[in-house]
């Protein structure tokens, strides 16, 4: 894992005082919320419906056990016991006092962490595979080039008031775990014909009010050139991104109206200029900061497997988790595991201190001191000991966090909505709670397989409804609550945009209609190995239309 | 801002004028009697203890006349700011020939000033006040502090500014200015030089009216306040040299608020913002905007004189990337600070079209943009905003000095590291 | 019929103006303004504009039902609860949270 030297430790460090001067300065008048407002944003802090809330950055997703124990004391000390994790790999906290802010932020300098750049429309937190450095399908670690992305876009002084914000995500893994075609720029890991290491840049995508897959704006950038074709990018937009209209200024809008051949033209135009400049990547810098991202020391463990199918009849939740939870690891003997923050009738993504405390102990004590958190809004123990995973779901099972639901139908990505958000429209968290209790069933979430929901309370999108197999979007008509429901989404490589199949449910109508689709899967399915997904790209939309609306 | 203090100690003569009142002591001469007046002050009230400081200028002849007539070795100080028309140092040897002037006494400014304040010699470009003040002020008071009293030439309606110009006046440190022309209109002085035969200034029929420092003097046009040619696009109208009625110093800033920032001060703006309807041709010391320029490209080379380019959100600073050197100054428009765009025009000025003239950012600029503005290269502020004044002025702007990213000319690498990790150059 | 409400800038807390002029927390104090008052609301936001101490500061409308307050949007109604799931009080004012125009 990274670890700060005095230069970072510096860095926080100013940037904590430069905030707590601008609290102050709000405080005297000096500054007035309009411009207030975006320092606070740029740090992190929002104004919601019943409080402020705090964004606090979990950078490309990794942090170690401190950290995450810093977490449970901000949760305890300055909040109401508990943290909620989001889609961007960071942590919120929904209730903090304005005065507390600066300790709050002083505290998490204190353990290499920071809010910087969480919101504001500026570069937001890098974010990358929730598996990152362990996965078994991996090309690359994505968290060297990560951490260097980071500071090359912490308080960048050019682009940290761009004409909206820019989430940059990226994968070194062949299988797209971080819906990098639905970011603003998306980078993947690939290797060159010369057998080089480097990305393919893809520009442009988003979801929010006008969903749009991310499109290759070249097929080959090299670490050392990445910066400068980067900063290039961030150029073009820039200069160029539509500020006329708060809902046209990502720069998916300025890639869907010029086109991709020329925001290419005009981003090649500007590398001409840079490459080769002072943002080229010296290979002993990727190198140096490549070694904090060593591989933990392994042991060499007889055991390599675990037999599932036995533990499934020994002890079935216990086998069910071992089936839904584990994910292939590099290194013989060793599995990276979910840990589901998706309990049946819980808040998705929410965590409380004591959980927060526990699973930094489990981190410490089984997965080399290292945490992730998923862009799934899990947490993910990315090196532990398949001889291990009995004492893991051991103390899973104390906290109430060992649901063996990873990627099923009650994993549910859920904005906070209507009940927390200033901007939402309907609530969102009732519904996950709602379907989660519907779909409790052990039985039924198997038989069902892998199909994500993905709730937004807003056209926003914090929630990824567009790119859920099947998508919930809260709206409002009326003083009423409705929940139009997509399908057919997919944030993987195999990037889709849901379908809006007819008019909206209310909320109480909607476990039901997703029942519906469902039975519909099922019922059409070629065999219980054709997942959801599949099925519906097979059998396009009007089953699933007729299971919604009927045949009239 | 100006600190125009006549040293701090002086004697204290004036129980006499107190006792005959300053009003009756104007009530006392008729108003076309300036050699009264004059006599009045040498002779009675002041005698050895006044002197005259003339500028030699256009109209610096009929008081210099008066002087003569009442007393040819009355002291007269010139400013010889070292920056004065040849015709006018010329002119000088004239009138003392002409009129049989004794005491003239050039006053020069302290070579030690001028080689810390103003080394390059462009001081009036950029801070006419400070220069005023290193030139005339500072050797001024140095001679004239111990005086009761002196002459002036300013008359009621040389500008609109001065008002009331009583015939003298008591300043707050009891001393008494001697005005004897505060009555006369030009009509009257042009009809007093053509009545006696008096010897013009030679620049004054190519059309200058008010003559000062050459940089400062330009061609006054017909119908035109005479001086307006003084400082011409400068906001300023007073040298500094002058006292008001009530004897406070007369700040010619004081109307007008320093709003740019610049070396770690406030100080004068030589320029005023660009008004529609602005010839491009004859301009200066305006922020011409970029599309104007690229319209009116040869009009604006032409031009001779000093002249910036404004640059807007949307603006393309390539078109003008070949004619940067014309503008001695380079004005980022942030309509709002929420408005990035100037980052990125003032990186590629500074860091690919080389621009190494002022570059200013103006709009809405406040506090906590002014770092992220810097590291882009911008070197000027000008800052309407009172706490983000304030803040400069004290040096309190919270900032973070450290940087990740490698931006702009004015950055250090850290370290055996010079990969991204930044410091920025002490005082940039 | 309408009621002014907005964040107490210090602890955030949710408030409505009520008829003394007080910034309070329960919605049922709320001052109502009607059609005819449209001079007097506009008072009380510049008013409250200028202590900089209440932020997203808006005018909300509503329906009385037998003396109850009850905003017509949702989100109000969510504001003057708190947050229905997870269930939580809202937040509260700390004692420098009290401000009047």
């Amino acid at each position: 894992m990274y670890r700060y030297d005095e230069f970072d430790a510096a860095f926080v460090q100013e940037r904590t005082a430069q905030f707590s001067d601008q609290v102050a300065r709000r405080l005297t008048g000096d500054l007035n919320e309009d411009q207030f407002r975006p320092l606070r944003l740029m740090n992190g802090l929002y104004l919601q419906l019943h409080a402020y809330m705090l964004r606090i950055a979990v950078p490309y997703g990794t942090m170690n056990a401190r950290q995450m124990r810093m977490l449970a004391h901000i949760a305890r000390t300055y909040d109401r016991g508990y943290g909620h994790f989001t889609t961007r790999q960071n942590i919120q906290f929904n209730w903090p006092k304005l005065r507390d802010v600066p300790r709050i932020l002083a505290d998490l300098a204190s353990v290499e962490m920071h809010s910087i750049q969480t919101s504001g429309n500026c570069i937001r937190n890098i974010t990358t595979d929730q598996f990152a450095g362990a996965a078994a399908d991996e090309i690359i670690d994505p968290r060297p080039v990560a951490e260097i992305l980071r500071q090359w876009s912490s308080l960048h002084p050019e682009f940290s008031y761009l004409p909206r914000k820019f989430k940059i995500a990226m994968t070194g893994a062949t299988a797209d775990r971080a819906a990098i075609r639905f970011h603003d720029i998306g980078l993947q890991a690939t290797t060159s014909k010369l057998g080089e290491i480097g990305w393919q840049v893809w520009v442009g995508g988003g979801l929010g009010r006008t969903p749009m897959i991310g499109k290759m704006i070249s097929g080959f950038v090299p670490h050392e050139h990445l910066l400068a074709y980067l900063e290039s990018i961030l150029r073009v937009y820039n200069r160029y991104g539509r500020r006329d209209n708060k809902f046209k200024a990502r720069i998916k809008i300025l890639v869907h109206e010029e086109g991709l051949d020329s925001i290419r033209q005009q981003v090649e135009e500007e590398f001409a200029h840079l490459k080769g400049g002072v943002l080229t990547l010296p290979q002993e810098e990727l190198d140096r900061i490549t070694r904090y991202f060593a591989q933990p020391d392994y042991e060499l463990v007889n055991q390599t497997t675990v037999d599932v199918a036995r533990e499934k009849i020994v002890n079935p939740p216990y086998g069910r988790w071992l089936e839904r939870n584990l994910n292939a690891h590099r290194q013989p003997g060793y599995v990276s595991v979910t840990i589901s923050l998706k309990p049946v009738g819980g808040a998705p993504g929410d965590a409380t201190d004591t959980q927060m405390d526990a699973i930094a102990d489990l981190a410490e004590r089984y997965s080399a001191n290292e945490l992730r958190v998923s862009h799934e809004q899990n947490i993910v123990l990315p090196h532990v000991k398949v001889t291990d995973l009995p004492a893991v779901y051991a103390a899973l099972v104390d906290q109430g966090l060992a649901d063996g639901n990873a990627g099923q139908i009650t994993d549910i990505i859920c904005c906070p909505g209507l009940d927390f958000c200033a901007l939402a429209n309907a609530r969102s968290i009732p519904l996950a709670q709602e379907l989660t209790r519907k779909f409790q069933s052990p039985e039924r979430q198997a038989e069902i397989g892998d199909l994500k929901i993905k709730i937004s309370g807003c056209i926003n999108a914090c929630g990824h409804h567009h790119v859920g197999h099947i998508g919930i979007l809260g709206v409002e008509k009326k003083g009423t609550e409705l929940y139009q429901i997509t399908v057919g989404g997919d944030a993987t490589e195999n990037a889709a945009i849901g379908d809006i199949l007819g008019h909206g449910f209310v909320a109480d109508a909607v476990p039901d209609a997703i029942e519906r689709l469902v039975d519909t899967y099922i019922a059409r399915r070629t065999s219980a190995d054709e997942p959801f997904i599949t099925a519906y790209r097979r059998l396009g939309k009007e089953p699933f239309k007729e299971a919604l609306y009927g045949n009239a | 801002m100006l600190d125009l203090a006549l040293s701090p100690i002086r004697q204290h003569k004036p129980d006499k004028l107190r006792q005959l009142g300053i009003m009756s002591l104007n009530g006392m001469f008729d108003e076309m009697d300036g050699a009264g007046v004059l006599r009045q002050a040498v002779t009675e009230l002041l005698p050895g203890d006044i002197a005259i400081v003339s500028s030699f200028g256009a109209d610096s002849v009929v008081l210099l006349h008066m002087v003569a007539e009442v007393d040819r070795t009355l002291p007269v100080y010139f400013l010889e700011t070292g920056k004065h028309f040849p015709e006018t140092l010329a002119y000088v040897e004239t009138l003392k020939r002409h009129l049989g002037l004794a005491n003239v006494i050039a006053l020069h400014p302290d070579p030690s000033d001028v080689a810390r304040f103003d080394a390059g010699g462009d001081l009036w470009e950029t801070d006419p006040d400070s220069c005023c003040h290193i030139r005339k002020t500072e050797p001024l008071d140095a001679r004239v502090s111990g005086l009761g009293g002196w002459v002036t030439g300013r008359k009621r309606f040389q500008t609109a500014e001065r008002g009331v110009l009583p015939h003298f006046e008591l300043t707050a440190d009891d001393r008494i200015k001697v005005n004897p022309l505060a009555y006369f209109s030009d009509a009257d002085i042009t009809a007093y030089k053509l009545k006696y035969g008096l010897p013009e200034h030679p620049l004054y029929s190519k059309g200058y009216k008010s003559i000062g420092c050459a940089p400062c003097t330009s061609v006054v046009a017909e119908g035109e306040d005479p001086r307006a040619g003084r400082w011409r696009g400068l906001n300023k109208k007073e040298c500094g040299i002058h006292f008001d009625f009530n004897g406070a110093i007369a700040k010619p800033m004081a109307a007008q608020e320093l709003n740019l920032f610049k070396d770690g001060k406030f100080i004068a703006d030589p320029f005023r913002p660009w008004v529609e309807g602005d010839d491009p041709a004859a301009a200066r010391y305006t922020h011409i905007p970029l599309p104007v320029f690229l319209d009116n490209r040869d009009a604006v080379l032409a031009n001779p004189h000093p002249l910036g380019l404004l640059v807007s959100p949307g603006d393309k600073v390539e078109l003008a990337r070949g004619d940067l050197d014309r503008f001695v100054s380079i004005a980022i428009n942030f309509p709002a600070f929420t408005d990035g765009r100037g980052y990125s025009s003032a990186r590629l000025l500074v860091e690919r079209y080389g621009y190494k003239g002022e570059l200013r950012a103006v709009g809405d600029v406040l506090h906590d943009q002014i770092s992220h503005m810097r590291r882009c290269g911008i070197t000027a502020f000008v800052v309407r905003h009172e706490p983000t004044k304030k803040a400069l002025i004290e040096g309190k702007l919270a900032t973070v000095d450290i940087f990740y990213q490698p931006v702009g000319l004015t950055e250090i690498p850290l370290g055996t590291r010079p990969f991204l990790r930044r410091r920025a150059v002490e005082n940039a | 019929m309408e009621i002014l409400t907005g964040n107490e800038l210090m602890s955030g807390a949710t408030v409505y103006l009520d008829r003394d002029g007080r910034w309070v927390e329960e919605l049922q104090q709320a001052r109502i303004f009607g059609n005819e008052d449209l001079e007097a609301r506009e008072a009380a936001l510049a008013a409250t504009r200028k202590t900089l101490r209440i932020v997203s500061l808006e005018v909300e409308t509503v329906t009385l039902r037998d003396g109850i307050i009850y905003p017509d949007r949702i989100r109000e109604r969510i504001r003057a609860e708190g947050p229905t799931a997870p269930r939580f009080d809202r937040q509260h004012l700390d004692e420098d949270g009290h401000v009047s125009i």
